[in-house]
């Protein structure tokens, strides 16, 4: 295959390569999708819920397979949790609403899901007019990209090069081909990434089900906040098949300036009361860990495209951080597919340079991903004030302690309880106000 | 509960590659580097302080990007393993 020209080369089998891939193949380009593990997912990590139907709308197929789904379950419970050290507050919202395909989300393991995208991939190839002359490579470690006369032309992986039109440079977060080019900044700053750090635990599947309530295919996505010791972050709690996906996310810049251990954040995580029985009777059968964007606007580059290339999902920056979820992998395919739908109409233009492949920025931004994106910084900002890490977990905890407490005193009316527990806390009426007025304004 | 990390790792698949694909300036670490974060946020413990100095090992590496962001004092160049080699996850 050294020879022959591709219309495009994707670089990476996650979700945003496997998306864009999968349209570019469905609309008879001729393509090269690499991988550098063993096959696509085998390096990917994420918590992980995939949200919405933008999975649905690229992989069509993913309906008939509901019998024995390449994702884990469909999540129609969300609970979100306020810890303190030794007591956690929950809302907790179950809905049959969330029942039908389209799921709202979707638990996923990426080593299972983004193999089966892999093979989607390699279906859409077979039925196309490049069946023989499309592929997807993985083991392959694309180490540079070739550049001449200033436009990206293909890839370079150990001997072997690769010629093509054009190249998305779906990464991941590590984008160290996309800051090659400065379509992002050679160095990232922390400040814009955080570490998510997880367990899998596997159990009896019907234990699993006995435990976390749930009858079918049906599973729960519990976030939790306050039990990361102050730093940016928090926790997460997603049910699969047979297991569960258990970990932190951490602000890399705040992990930096603290004292802490990520793997002792992670033991005191699950030692905390409302987690330490979920663990009896499941066994610990995968450790990972990954980098993830923290959602900031700031991280994603001005420009995602240039001659010859564009870049998307986790390599562009793309993560939304609502405040109610975090959002990364719908927000990856959705790029995909626009920036395979950028490069089709560039085909039919025979123009692959800067101006025409602009076209792709301009769809993501009249996509729901940059919409999102631009109208929820206020909820990033919001969320991403140090208080709400420890301080207002705590106080959360210290009022509705006193709200359930009986012991044999005269009861305080709820009032005085709140009254007391903010007179105890480190935050002021002030702080609670402000607080209040800029949550309602950008949650 | 606590299980160490050595521990932890050993759920996983690591296809060694004999060239370390990160390498660390430990100069930088042991003279004008104050925090030595790496060694506190690194998953998968690749950096200790041994001996007052600092030591770094690749092979327990899970690629994870971390401190290719945390590192502020240039320390760390970090790549992917060669074609066919480092992690695979099973599950991911």
């Amino acid at each position: 295959m050294e020879d022959e020209k591709f219309d495009c080369i994707i670089v990476g089998g996650g979700v945003a390569g496997c998306a864009a891939a999968k349209v570019l193949a469905d609309n008879n380009m001729k393509i090269l999708l690499v991988e550098k593990g063993e096959w696509t997912g085998s390096k990917n990590v994420s918590g992980g819920v995939l949200y919405g139907p933008t999975p649905w709308e690229i992989f069509p197929e993913l309906k008939n397979t509901l019998e024995n789904p390449p994702f884990e379950r469909f999540i129609n419970r969300r609970r979100l949790s306020f810890m303190s050290d030794d007591s956690s507050f929950s809302i907790d919202y179950k809905s049959q609403k969330y029942d039908n395909v389209p799921y709202n989300g979707v638990s996923v393991l990426r080593s299972k899901f983004d193999r089966w995208l892999g093979e989607q991939v390699e279906e859409s190839i077979a039925k196309s007019d490049f069946a023989e002359d499309s592929f997807v490579a993985t083991e392959v470690m694309v180490e540079e990209l070739i550049i001449k006369d200033g436009k990206v032309c293909g890839i370079r992986a150990g001997e072997d090069e690769f010629e093509s039109d054009c190249v998305i440079l779906a990464e991941g977060v590590n984008s160290l081909l996309t800051r090659s080019i400065g379509l992002q900044k050679e160095i990232v700053d922390a400040k814009y990434v955080a570490t998510g750090i997880k367990e899998v635990w596997q159990y009896d599947q019907d234990l699993l089900e006995a435990k976390f309530q749930l009858d079918g295919l049906e599973g729960v996505s519990n976030e939790f906040v306050g039990c990361t010791k102050g730093i940016e972050g928090g926790g997460f709690l997603y049910t699969n098949k047979d297991s569960i996906s258990l970990g932190l996310v951490l602000g890399i810049k705040d992990l930096r300036d603290s004292n802490e251990t990520v793997y002792d954040l992670l033991d005191s995580f699950k030692d905390h009361t409302s987690i330490k029985p979920l663990l009896k009777g499941g066994k610990m059968v995968e450790y990972s860990a990954h980098v993830v964007p923290v959602g900031d606007i700031d991280m994603i580059p001005k420009q995602l495209y240039t001659d010859g290339a564009v870049v998307v999902g986790d390599a562009a920056g793309l993560v939304l951080n609502t405040g109610k979820s975090i959002e990364g992998m719908n927000l990856a395919m959705e790029s995909g597919r626009q920036a395979a739908l950028a490069i089709i109409e560039a085909k039919k233009k025979r123009d692959f340079s800067k101006a025409s492949l602009k076209s792709y920025q301009d769809r993501l931004s009249e996509s729901y991903v940059m919409k999102d994106l631009r109208n929820f910084q206020g909820a990033f900002h919001f969320i991403h004030n140090p208080d709400m890490f420890k301080k207002y977990p705590d106080l959360v905890n210290s009022i509705m302690n006193d709200v359930f407490l009986v012991d044999g005193q005269e009861k305080k009316k709820t009032r005085d309880i709140i009254k007391k527990a903010v007179d105890e806390s480190d935050l002021s009426y002030w702080d609670l106000m402000k607080t209040s007025i800029q949550g309602g304004l950008s949650l | 509960m606590s299980m160490s990390v050595k521990d932890r790792l050993a759920t996983n698949k690591t296809k060694l590659s004999k060239k370390p694909h990160i390498t660390v300036e430990t100069d930088i670490c042991d003279t004008t580097c104050t925090h030595k974060c790496t060694t506190r946020v690194c998953p998968a413990k690749c950096f200790e302080i041994v001996n007052d100095k600092m030591a770094f090992q690749y092979e327990d590496c899970i690629e994870c990007g971390t401190c290719l962001h945390a590192c502020d004092q240039g320390a760390v160049s970090w790549k992917f393993p060669e074609s066919g080699h480092g992690i695979t996850f099973r599950l991911g």
